[in-house]
């Protein structure tokens, strides 16, 4: 019982209009009569990775990607070659372990592999599992969710869902920010909007065409060349359509041959100017990263290096310093710095320890300290960490820690006091973000990201071969749906709004 | 109290007013205190008539107060039913027993089934309507209608009474106060006043106060709302002025024939009163940029166009299309008020300009060169309640028994009204007989849909239902709203008749039936391709292809393949309606497949009832932030699917939510027996576990 639950807070977990991302024909619904997967094991430096699946296709999976073995013993661990589905190649010698529900970790049908622990092969199974009819990758705290829905957790172990669940959403969303930044989120972005608005054009067609209102004949024989787009379910909702699907279809093509993921935990480091914070990316990653220099203002774009600190795998940013009115290009820099701050999973705040009166200090701690700093864990996933720098120019007996600063550390970049207090600050932080399975993997959310693409892409099909205009609508209601799966938004509202901005629509 | 009845038939027996009058007489005199009835509509429009005819039908002694009795089913607007997302409503409307479809079949006077060539998922019924024979035939349904009693007066306050303590809300109804200061107890109140609470009308610079040209607006009730505590919004909307027909010179114009033959609203109904070659015509005509001169001209004397009131979007006057869309033509359809009016209806001209300057601007448009404006179109803004204070039984959270139906709730159009009527008066007569709310899902029907916006979102400009508003468009037809809604309106409401539920029953025997045949029928698709070569069926197939796949081929009917298989096929030729209904389901028959699983996942949600009494702001052992707290507090959702869908309400929450319901489940599920949400969870596991 209960198996609803987790259909819900995962819709809900895609925005207030969940309710309009349609499933239909083609692609497997993700509803609860979905098997779900993910990479259980953390990221890091690991010999053996664990991904895992849940529902009732999961014997199916195995089977598939263990042929022709048969299921192996219950509970057993077997070793089995793992192959692609559909190419045949090998993937990798892996244990398997079959648990048939109920009895398992979330009730339902489970397999466990533990495979190595390369990307190569993480992503090389991700992308198997996500081939295999009824599978989609998990959404934040799913598996979680189905083992509360089936009775597997008490209530007691249920006091901390909603935050976890919660911390998981926005660590997904930052992932899903991190994968939308640059290119491929602005190809997301487009398409998703295009489709909007091809949708948008023929339902108006549906709900207006011929209610003796939409204008469009009127809009023909007067400006036949600034007809809007698709009055009809015209050419050019089909031409838009096409030109989408073979962008969808290239794209798909070219993603599986490798597309950067930016994996680790995303440590970004923030701050007034002139507080330090380029000493201190220098000081983490041993090596020059920044120019450093007594002016502030020095750092103006984002510059980031992957580091290994404290045996996890970090993707460390030196952002601008954060304050008004210098020139446009360091504006920029402020812009960047703020926007990375967003996908940050760990935030250094730096300060400089001598100079806390200074309006661009006040202003930083403010804004950024007060807003982040002062969520609890539950509120925000974001960890963050305070530093105070130059602790070297501080008077030997101080002012002391001001007691109106939340926690902090003190710090000198220059002498390299406090170092190692740090980093066990950060140590602990990292283990936080990375320990936890569901949230950054940026293997699982290129998964979900070709999941989502192939059933727009699917759906795209559909639209084409439907005779009824119903049915082609439906295709693209579909198709829409895995989009904003992957950008947000996708509401009713959305489609109305276009309409009535584009159409004159009146009686 | 028996008396009141007797009265009541009496009264409908006859329209004169000197009977009407008999009737409240009659009824003060027989019970010493005051006329007592189960449920009292108030407001004679489209949600009233069909609020207090669905009370009626389910069993409850109603009565419908009105300020005239000749005004009962004015159509004050549009001459026109039904259309693309309306006509859905209006069959729901009619699986429902209710009147509007049936009595638009005794009076339409130009038949036309909008969408036919984009599927019949998105059909639209619609037709012109003789609003002088709509108006009688209502009112003589209204009239005839057993255990309702139609009475002329004003009313001007409720009668509030202590809470009754099992429900929530602040405070009861028990009855209304009219304007001669005489009362009327009542059981349950459904208030149905259009536009009229703080109507004003606006023609120019003019305006006055009045809910509809030439009836006053209830002010007096406005203020008992306002003063219990209900959020208020206000909006606009407008109406064309009338022309004179034989001052149209319809000759240059496009002609516009109905369809032959006519498709009739209601299930019950095989034809329609006004056979197709008797029906009237619609003539098409266009602005010019003079119209927009005109318009542009003359904004300063336009208050009711600058007014910052919001507006619908989709029925904006040429006023808003001018100064959003400058330099186009627009359409302007006449359309005939009836087979013996002499007015023309222009659709699209609604406007608000002063009267000269709207009969100068009709002049200058073809085919109107010589019109004579008969009235002058006007605007009308109107309060109306936030809809997100009623549950999705059109019940008020704050004042227990107190039901809202109509354009009150922020809707726009007769069918609109219509729907919430039904739901209304069904709603008011239930919570009488005490038995539990009749709701529609978003996955049943339009309604559902209908109401659960309103409910959960609410509106900020006149709604209006449309196809594109509806997740389940494929499976929400208008051909199969009758086993959509007809059984459960019979057994759950009790306002079906017998014989509408016959016939539904034999339907969906019969299609079920249909489509097993069409099922167990196969093929090669060679011998397919012999018998049916009109269809484009591929030979290269290997597997059998069943009849029901045949059929979905767009060129296949039930016609074509009974002629290939007349043994068993024939059969379901015979009654048109059933051969074109299998034809749609094989149409949609694998869409619908995929879509099931997502509407039980709907429904499961919607299944999980939350409390009625849960104080959100107080509520201690739940974490909810005080954002959501006040967002939940204001819509009260009645389900955890509900309240999945307002916005802000995070992930986090519902969980939390859900948690809530779980552990209060459980304290009662020791001392009762198995809730109803935890069972129907149970029912649905299993069946999905047999599925797999």
């Amino acid at each position: 019982m209960w198996r609803g639950l987790w259909t819900l807070a995962a819709r809900a977990a895609r925005g207030p209009h969940r309710l309009c991302r349609r499933q239909g024909s083609g692609a497997p619904a993700p509803s609860s009569g979905a098997t779900i997967f993910a990479l259980s094991s953390g990221q890091g430096r690991c010999g053996i990775a664990v991904i895992r699946t849940s529902g009732p296709a999961s014997g199916y999976a195995l089977r598939i990607l263990t042929a022709p073995r048969d299921l192996p013993a219950a509970r057993k661990a077997s070793l089995r070659l793992l192959s692609d589905p559909c190419s045949g190649e090998p993937l990798d010698r892996a244990l398997v372990l079959w648990f048939p529900g109920p009895r398992s970790f979330t009730g339902e049908d489970c397999v466990e592999f533990h495979v190595h622990g390369g990307p190569a092969v993480v992503s090389g199974i991700l992308q198997a599992l996500g081939s295999v009819p009824g599978l989609r990758p998990a959404e934040a705290g799913e598996f979680t969710r189905r083992a509360f829905a089936h009775g597997k957790l008490n209530l007691t172990e249920v006091e901390g869902l909603a935050d976890l669940i919660h911390a998981e959403t926005e660590a997904q969303r930052r992932q899903a920010l991190r994968q939308l930044d640059g290119e491929l989120g602005h190809l997301c972005r487009s398409w998703a909007r295009n489709l909007t608005k091809a949708l948008a054009h023929v339902e108006a067609y549906i709900d207006f065409g011929e209610d003796d209102n939409l204008e469009e004949g009127v809009l023909e024989q007067v400006l036949p060349h600034s007809l809007p787009s698709a009055c009809l379910p015209s050419p050019t909702a089909d031409i838009q359509v096409r030109e989408l699907e073979v962008a969808l279809g290239a794209h798909l093509q070219d993603a599986r041959r490798g597309q950067r993921l930016r994996s680790g935990a995303h440590v970004v480091v923030t701050g007034p100017p002139n507080a330090g914070k380029s000493s201190l990316v220098n000081l983490l990653s041993r090596k020059p990263v920044s120019i450093v220099s007594p002016e502030p203002g020095t750092t103006r774009d984002v510059l980031e290096t992957p580091v290994d600190l404290a045996g996890f795998p970090v993707l460390l940013s030196d952002t601008a310093g954060l304050r008004e009115g210098a020139g446009p290009v360091e504006q920029e820099g402020v812009r960047r710095a703020q926007e990375r701050l967003e996908q940050a999973d760990v935030i250094v705040a730096m300060l400089d320890a001598s100079d806390l009166a200074s309006p661009s200090s006040r202003n930083f701690l403010d804004t950024v300290v007060a807003t982040v700093g002062a969520q609890s864990p539950s509120e925000s996933s974001q960890r963050f960490v305070l530093v105070l720098n130059k602790s070297d120019l501080l008077p030997p007996e101080g002012p002391g820690p001001r007691p109106d600063l939340p926690p902090n550390l003190l710090l000198s970049c220059l002498t390299g006091e406090g170092l190692h207090s740090l980093l066990e600050a950060l140590r602990k932080e990292l283990a936080a973000v990375c320990g936890d399975p569901s949230t950054g993997s940026p293997l699982l959310t290129r998964a979900r990201h070709q999941h989502h693409l192939k059933g727009c892409l699917d759906a795209l099909g559909h639209y084409k071969q439907s005779k009824d205009l119903a049915l082609a609508a439906e295709a693209l209601r579909v198709a829409r749906g895995h989009l904003t799966c992957l950008t947000g938004g996708g509401g009713a509202e959305e489609i109305l709004d276009i309409i009535f901005r584009d159409f004159c629509v009146g009686k | 109290m028996f008396s009141v009845r007797g009265c009541g038939r009496w009264a409908v027996a006859s329209l004169t007013k000197r009977h009407l009058r008999l009737a409240r007489f009659c009824g003060d005199s027989a019970a010493p205190g005051t006329p007592h009835f189960d449920v009292v509509v108030i407001g004679g429009g489209h949600a009233g008539t069909e609020a207090a005819a669905a009370a009626a039908r389910c069993g409850s002694r109603t009565l419908l107060l009105t300020h005239r009795v000749d005004t009962i089913g004015q159509m004050s607007c549009n001459p026109s039913f039904g259309g693309i997302g309306k006509g859905h409503l209006m069959r729901e409307v009619d699986a429902l027993d209710g009147l509007c479809s049936r009595i638009c079949d005794q009076s339409g006077v130009h038949y036309k089934v909008l969408n036919r060539r984009k599927g019949p998922a998105v059909w639209g019924l619609r037709a012109q309507i003789d609003r002088k024979l709509y108006k009688q035939n209502m009112q003589k349904e209204i009239l005839n209608t057993p255990l309702l009693t139609v009475q002329e007066g004003a009313v001007e306050d409720l009668i509030l009474t202590e809470p009754e303590p099992e429900h929530p809300g602040k405070c009861r109804v028990s009855g209304v106060v009219l304007g001669d200061g005489s009362t009327v107890y009542a059981e349950s109140v459904i208030l149905t006043t259009g536009t009229f609470l703080r109507g004003m009308i606006v023609i120019g610079l003019e305006r006055h106060p009045a809910g509809r040209l030439g009836d006053q607006p209830s002010v007096g009730l406005a203020e008992t709302l306002e003063k219990l505590g209900f959020v208020v919004g206000r909006l606009k909307t407008g109406t064309p002025p009338r022309i004179a027909k034989e001052s149209i010179n319809f000759s240059i114009l496009n002609k516009h024939t109905p369809d032959n033959p006519s498709l009739p609203f209601s299930f019950v109904n095989e034809t329609v009163w006004i056979k197709p070659e008797d029906q009237l015509p619609c003539h098409l005509t266009h602005t010019n940029p003079r119209v927009d001169e005109i318009v542009l001209e003359n904004l300063h004397l336009n208050s009711h166009v600058k007014e910052t009131t919001r507006g619908p979007r989709y029925c904006p006057s040429i006023e808003s299309k001018v100064l959003r869309f400058p330099n186009r033509l627009h359409q302007v359809w006449l359309e005939p008020e009836g087979m013996d009016s002499d007015l023309i209806y222009p659709q699209g001209l609604s406007m608000t300009l002063p009267a000269e300057l709207q009969e100068k601007m009709i002049t200058c448009i073809k085919g109107l060169e010589k019109a004579k404006m008969i009235h002058p179109g006007y605007g009308v803004q109107y309060d109306y309640l936030d809809p997100r204070q009623i549950t999705p039984s059109l019940e008020t959270h704050l004042v227990q028994r107190l039901f809202f139906a109509g354009q009150i709730n922020g809707t726009t159009g007769y069918e609109e009204a219509a729907a919430q009527g039904v739901i209304a008066g069904i709603n008011a007569s239930l919570r009488v007989s005490q038995k539990p709310p009749f709701v529609i899902s978003r996955t049943e029907g339009y309604i559902g849909v209908l109401i659960d916006d309103l409910t959960t979102l609410g509106t900020s400009e006149p709604y209006r239902m449309f196809t594109s508003r509806v997740e389940f468009r494929l499976s929400l037809r208008p051909d199969n709203a009758d086993s959509r809604l007809t059984f459960r309106g019979y057994k759950e409401a009790g306002c079906v008749s017998q014989q509408r539920y016959e016939r539904a029953s034999w339907m969906r025997s019969s299609l079920e039936e249909g489509i097993s045949v069409l099922k167990s029928i196969e093929f090669s698709s060679s011998k397919w391709k012999n018998l049916i070569p009109e269809a484009s069926i591929s030979v290269t197939r290997s597997l059998p292809v069943s009849a029901l796949d045949v059929l979905k081929f767009e060129e296949v009917d039930m016609e074509l393949l009974a002629k290939a298989v007349p043994d068993p096929l024939k059969k379901y030729t015979e009654c048109r309606e059933l051969a074109t209904r299998l034809k749609i389901e094989a149409t949609y028959e694998s869409a619908l497949f995929h879509q099931l699983q997502e509407i039980k996942e709907v429904q499961r949600d919607e299944a999980l009832q939350l409390p009625t009494d849960l104080d959100y702001l107080s509520i201690r052992d739940v974490s909810l932030s005080n954002e959501v707290r006040e967002k939940l507090h204001f819509s009260r959702p009645q389900t955890i699917g509900a309240a999945s869908r307002i916005p802000g309400v995070t992930p986090a929450a519902i969980v939390n939510l859900l948690r809530y319901v779980k552990t209060t489940q459980q304290r009662q599920a020791t001392t009762n027996a198995l809730p109803k949400t935890d069972q129907y969870l149970c029912d649905t596991d299993k069946l999905q576990e047999r599925e797999l």
